[in-house]
């Protein structure tokens, strides 16, 4: 009896975890997004840094024009690292960002790797452009 | 009211630290899995599992510590908050968590005030019938959603339609 009670709860949990993970649809971490490289121009429309990681606002430029853009940016310590300081980032400051986007089409959000403001790079994953 | 929440000092701090923030977001999980760790063990109890262990000595160890997690999920829960207040009490996703801890809470207290949860010496009555089995059952599953919908909130906050116009 209690061995098949056992059985019972860890088919039961077993169960629950598979129907939690299957519908997920992550948006932390990159499995959210594309992974072909997606560039996007804008103004800055708003600024909010800070964990869990920093976020902007564009009104995009050049063949998203009309487009509002969400771009996640780093945690504190990777736009510190990457020279990405709040001075760079005041609203109105045209910027380039190189990185991925959504798969959703109907989501205007990516996640930035590179930010470029006025010909200088700022690299928040270098690991990840590579060369 | 949530945007100056946002700007309260320890708020401010979070946002911009390196380390206060995921240790905080650790102690959040910690709490989480003490609750919910000492809980489900009860709540299958009292759904019917394990009918030969009597319920003291089990409520007696879990109580507490679920009481700890609880009082420790919340406290860091709190704090992750007002690192940015206005996002989350815009998104449906942390309303719909929080209606559900509620309900998860009000599910504890029931069967708290309950006759058979109160009587010291466990009687064959006393734990047995269909509400104690419909509360462990109703614990767990609120419980786990309220977890599941913590998670959804960070994977899905700017998807359409889960966030409430600015």
């Amino acid at each position: 009896m209690q061995r098949r009670d056992f059985l019972k709860v860890v088919l039961a949990g077993a169960g629950v975890t598979f129907l939690g993970t299957s519908a997920v649809h992550a948006h932390h971490g990159w499995a959210w997004a594309t992974d072909e490289k997606f560039e996007i121009t804008g103004t800055i429309i708003t600024v909010k840094l800070g964990n869990p990681h920093g976020e902007l606002t564009l009104d995009a430029t050049g063949e998203n024009k009309g487009e509002k853009w969400t771009i996640e940016i780093g945690q504190p310590w990777r736009n510190e690292r990457a020279g990405l300081t709040k001075a760079l980032l005041k609203t109105g400051t045209e910027v380039t960002i190189l990185g991925k986007r959504a798969k959703d089409p109907k989501l205007k959000v990516a996640k930035a790797e590179r930010v470029t403001i006025a010909g200088k790079n700022y690299d928040l994953y270098p690991e990840r452009l590579g060369s | 009211m949530f945007e100056s929440i946002e700007q309260w000092p320890i708020a401010a701090e979070l946002r911009g630290s390196t380390w206060a923030y995921p240790f905080v977001n650790a102690a959040h999980i910690v709490g989480i899995a003490l609750l919910f760790g000492a809980i489900v063990p009860l709540d299958l109890r009292l759904a019917g599992f394990w009918r030969g262990v009597p319920v003291a000595p089990l409520r007696r160890v879990l109580v507490p510590i679920a009481v700890l997690g609880l009082c420790l999920a919340i406290t860091a829960g709190v704090l992750l908050f007002i690192a940015k207040a206005a996002d989350y009490a815009a998104s449906a996703l942390f309303q719909a968590k929080m209606v559900l801890v509620a309900l998860a809470l009000a599910n504890a207290a029931a069967l708290r005030l309950a006759p058979a949860w109160r009587a010291k010496e466990e009687t064959a009555a006393s734990i047995a019938g269909i509400w104690p089995r419909i509360a462990g059952i109703a614990s767990m599953v609120l419980w786990f959603s309220a977890i599941l919908l913590g998670r959804l909130v960070g994977y899905f906050k700017d998807y359409p339609g889960l966030t409430w116009a600015e």
